[in-house]
């Protein structure tokens, strides 16, 4: 695929502990990557993530503290779960699973973000534009319920 | 004008309409019928049911349609009304008349409604009657019947090998110039079949007073009972031909203002932005539906809001049946109840 | 099938020695095809009580719907009192203030199969005792084997005999295989990701956004559901691919750990929309994740409830 894909991060205000980091995220990121910030992977509700793929989000990449480090004790792990289980679940439909990543930042981390992401996006360019899944579009009056 | 059409002869000419219109009849779609567009090599599905399960007001009150898109720093343009020429071909009686009713709703002096007028205007409605009447149906308790005219352009009955059309206005003669004329007993022979379907359909509650019932009865504890298994879904009035209640929605992510279906069944269709809502709870919704059919529409245009196709009472995933619960309605007291 | 006396006989008995206020069972229906819901206040009411194959509902979901101070009685099979256990968990009304009459269920009958084979004019059913529902309509009389015109989801049901019910009327029934269940799970997931998504399209844009579902199952009770929602606008409102998607989704997503296998929403459907086949991936990775089977009993948390560091998860890193 030729064209760049899409992206949606979503980050924990709390997973970059390196000051150079965050800055990059916030004022560098590529112009292809929409940057949602959360006070915590564990505020994420499922309905953001599809409302991330229903905008034609080719790939969401959510990054967070590591396990046992997450700001409010135990928010990242309560998000694992459900979102894990929300990507499976879009996988039985026709949204890929490798589309939805959860990346964990640990203390000591330094530049990683921007190699994830840009792995990340090697990887979604090689899966192609995300197509199953209906996207917000222009209506069009017909169809079964015409 | 009375014709004759074969049945062998049909698709014939179906396929010569599809020259001249888009045609829709109806045909399978997964366990029930729906009017859906001759395509090559069609078929229709006349023996599955009598009414298609949606009705045949979503071709020109659809689910959802957008009426005018928008850009986020002004500026917005309506979306065009003119549709093409359409046949649907099919219908039945009661489904015909309802149309009637929405036009009144629709195309009111002071205000008329571009999109479904052009749609109207537009459409040319074949009907076919029903000369095996089906079990849930009560159009002749309506005022209505397997064989009303209304609403229709032209109206056909099956008399086994052949169908006898009736053109019923100028649009309809233009449909069937080819057919040759009935005979008189052919004709007979139809008004016979015709006045014995209705004759078949039991009355299935009594209509007079009705309306002064529900009037006086409007704080009785009848609701409560009648509506305690309601689920409050949208199945009773999105399936009903007459019903016609839309919400207004902006989508702002794609900027289009959007018409979609609604109904008073709903809790959030009576919801106030103070939070207040004048129907809180089910009770309240049941009777804003029951009441809307028959009372307020005699009100407004002297005609029982409900032309008896009998969905509602069909798929209703309790089983509620507006029959029973308009019988029930008629054994209440007269006098006047205070809440 | 239970005995229909000794139901009625149990549901006098509680109202009239006052242990409860109301009983939530099944009545006969104006039409043949539909027993309904019923809510009896006093003994003499309780004649009309009704128990068969046709009683679709879960009722359930009519628990939501009264005062957490009000005492009431439960006709139950497997998955409703599996449903009511999960309410209490989640505090929609305390157990003490609950009686169940379970009755073990030997399957819902999927009206639309019976009409799929006699045509829509319907005059009556009766199921008979070899297993046989006798149909009378208007093309005739048929007589139907009852296994044929399961609803998918009694037919793979795993918990036929209520669960933690205070009396079970008629005799216990063989548990279900799990492998079964599971069957049609692995069989979706076996497609391609090309077919596994047209069917999900061809189901969920057939939609109008009636609710049916929603308001069928006991476990949506939200007060205000995320699709009634203006700001923020979660989906599209309307039928649009993108808002009839959406509102699939999550409506089942909703249901993880939460959803017992009933089959109410797919019932209610007045557009034969199937669903349950997401809610069952659902359950069924639960199961295979978290060893967790919802409404069990009423204590367990749901695995979205508890948190635990040692998640097999892909997430994991
Ligand atoms: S279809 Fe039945 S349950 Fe649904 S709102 Fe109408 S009466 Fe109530
Ligand atoms: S109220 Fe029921 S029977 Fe009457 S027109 Fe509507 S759907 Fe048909
Ligand atoms: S989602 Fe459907 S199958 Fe699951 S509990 Fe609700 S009604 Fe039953
Ligand atoms: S779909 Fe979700 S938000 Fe809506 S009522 Fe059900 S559980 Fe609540
Ligand atoms: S019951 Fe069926 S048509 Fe109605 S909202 Fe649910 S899936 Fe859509």
């Amino acid at each position: 695929m030729s064209e760049t894909p899409k992206l949606v991060l979503f980050q924990c205000q709390w997973c970059l502990f390196a000051p150079a980091d965050q800055e990059w995220v916030d004022t560098q990121l590529p112009e292809n990557i929409h940057l949602a910030k959360v006070p915590c992977t564990g505020r994420i509700n499922p309905l953001y993530l599809l409302n991330a793929v229903q905008g034609g989000a080719d790939g969401v990449m959510v990054s967070g503290c590591l396990p046992e480090q997450c700001h409010f004790k135990t928010g990242n792990i309560a998000a694992r779960r459900q979102l894990e289980e929300f990507s499976d679940y879009l996988n039985h439909i026709g949204y890929e699973q490798d589309r939805i990543r959860f990346l964990w930042l640990d203390l000591q981390d330094r530049g990683i973000i921007q190699k994830e992401l840009a792995a990340f996006e090697a990887q979604i360019t090689a899966l192609g534009p995300a197509h199953n899944l209906a996207t917000r579009a222009a209506e069009k009056v017909g169809g079964v319920n015409a | 004008m009375n014709l004759i059409l074969k049945k062998d002869h049909l698709n014939h000419l179906l396929n010569a309409w599809r020259q001249e219109y888009e045609v829709y009849a109806p045909q399978s779609l997964q366990n029930f019928t729906h009017f859906l567009p001759l395509q090559d090599g069609f078929e229709l599905a006349f023996d599955k049911a009598h009414n298609t399960r949606i009705p045949p007001k979503a071709l020109f009150l659809p689910t959802s349609e957008a009426l005018l898109k928008f850009t986020r720093f002004g500026g917005y343009e309506e979306v065009p009304s003119e549709t093409a020429p359409r046949l649907i071909f099919g219908i039945r009686p009661c489904d015909a008349h309802a149309m009637t009713m929405l036009d009144t709703v629709f195309e009111q002096e002071r205000y008329t409604d571009p999109l479904w007028k052009a749609r109207r205007e537009a459409t040319v409605v074949v009907g076919l009657g029903c000369h095996e009447p089906c079990q849930t149906g009560f159009c002749t308790t309506v005022g209505s019947g397997p064989f009303n005219h209304a609403g229709l352009d032209a109206i056909l009955t099956d008399l086994g090998e052949i169908f006898l059309v009736e053109t019923l206005t100028e649009k309809g003669e233009h449909l069937f110039t080819q057919l040759e004329t009935a005979s008189e007993d052919q004709s007979m022979h139809a008004s016979e079949v015709q006045q014995a379907a209705a004759a078949s359909m039991p009355i299935a509650f009594e209509t007079e007073g009705l309306k002064q019932k529900l009037d006086q009865n409007f704080a009785s504890p009848y609701w409560e009972e009648v509506s305690r298994s309601c689920l409050g879904c949208g199945v009773c009035t999105f399936l009903c031909p007459t019903c016609f209640c839309f919400d207004i929605v902006d989508e702002a992510q794609r900027g289009e203002r959007v018409r979609n279906w609604d109904t008073c069944m709903f809790r959030t269709y009576s919801l106030e932005a103070s939070g207040h809502n004048p129907r809180p709870s089910r009770v309240e919704r049941t009777r804003q539906r029951l009441s809307h059919k028959y009372s307020y529409w005699l009100d407004q245009i002297n005609q029982i809001g409900c032309t008896g196709c009998g969905r509602c009472v069909r798929y209703c995933p309790v089983g509620l049946d507006i029959r029973a619960m308009l019988r029930k309605a008629h054994q209440l007291p007269s006098e006047v109840l205070h809440a | 099938m239970p005995d229909i006396n000794a139901l009625k006989a149990e549901a006098k008995r509680i109202l009239s020695e006052g242990m409860v206020d109301i009983v939530i069972g099944f009545k006969a229906g104006d039409t043949p095809l539909h027993p309904q819901p019923a809510f009896f206040k006093t003994p003499d009411e309780v004649d009309q009580l009704v128990y068969n194959a046709l009683c679709q509902n879960n009722l359930a979901t009519y628990l939501t719907r009264f005062p957490k101070t009000q005492k009431i009685g439960m006709v139950v099979r497997g998955c409703e009192s599996r449903s009511v256990n999960a309410l209490v968990f989640e505090g929609q009304h305390p157990r003490e203030g609950l009686y169940l009459i379970g009755v073990p269920c030997d399957g819902i009958i999927d009206w639309r199969k019976i009409v799929e084979q006699t045509g829509e004019e319907v005059f009556s059913v009766i199921e008979q005792s070899d297993n046989t529902v006798l149909v009378e309509a208007k093309s005739g009389f048929f007589t139907l084997e009852k296994e044929t015109l399961l609803h998918e989801s009694c037919a793979r049901c795993i918990h036929p005999n209520p669960i933690s019910a205070d009396v079970v009327i008629g005799e216990l029934l063989p548990e279900g295989d799990p492998a079964l269940a599971c069957e049609k799970v692995a069989a979706f997931a076996g497609l391609s990701m090309e077919e596994r998504h047209a069917w999900f399209r061809q189901e969920a844009e057939r939609c109008i956004r009636c609710y049916a579902c929603r308001e069928a199952c006991p476990m949506c009770y939200c007060e205000e559901c995320f699709v009634d929602h203006i700001s923020p606008r979660w989906t599209e409102s309307g039928t649009t691919p993108a808002g009839m998607q959406g509102w699939h989704i999550v409506r089942a997503f909703h249901q993880t750990g939460r959803c017992t296998s009933c089959g109410a929403c797919e019932r209610a459907c007045p557009m034969d929309i199937k669903m349950t086949y997401l809610t069952e991936k659902l359950n069924e990775d639960m199961r295979r994740k978290y060893n967790f089977e919802v409404g069990l009993d009423a204590t367990t948390a749901p695995p979205f409830s508890t948190v635990t560091l040692d998640d097999k998860s892909r997430f994991v890193i």
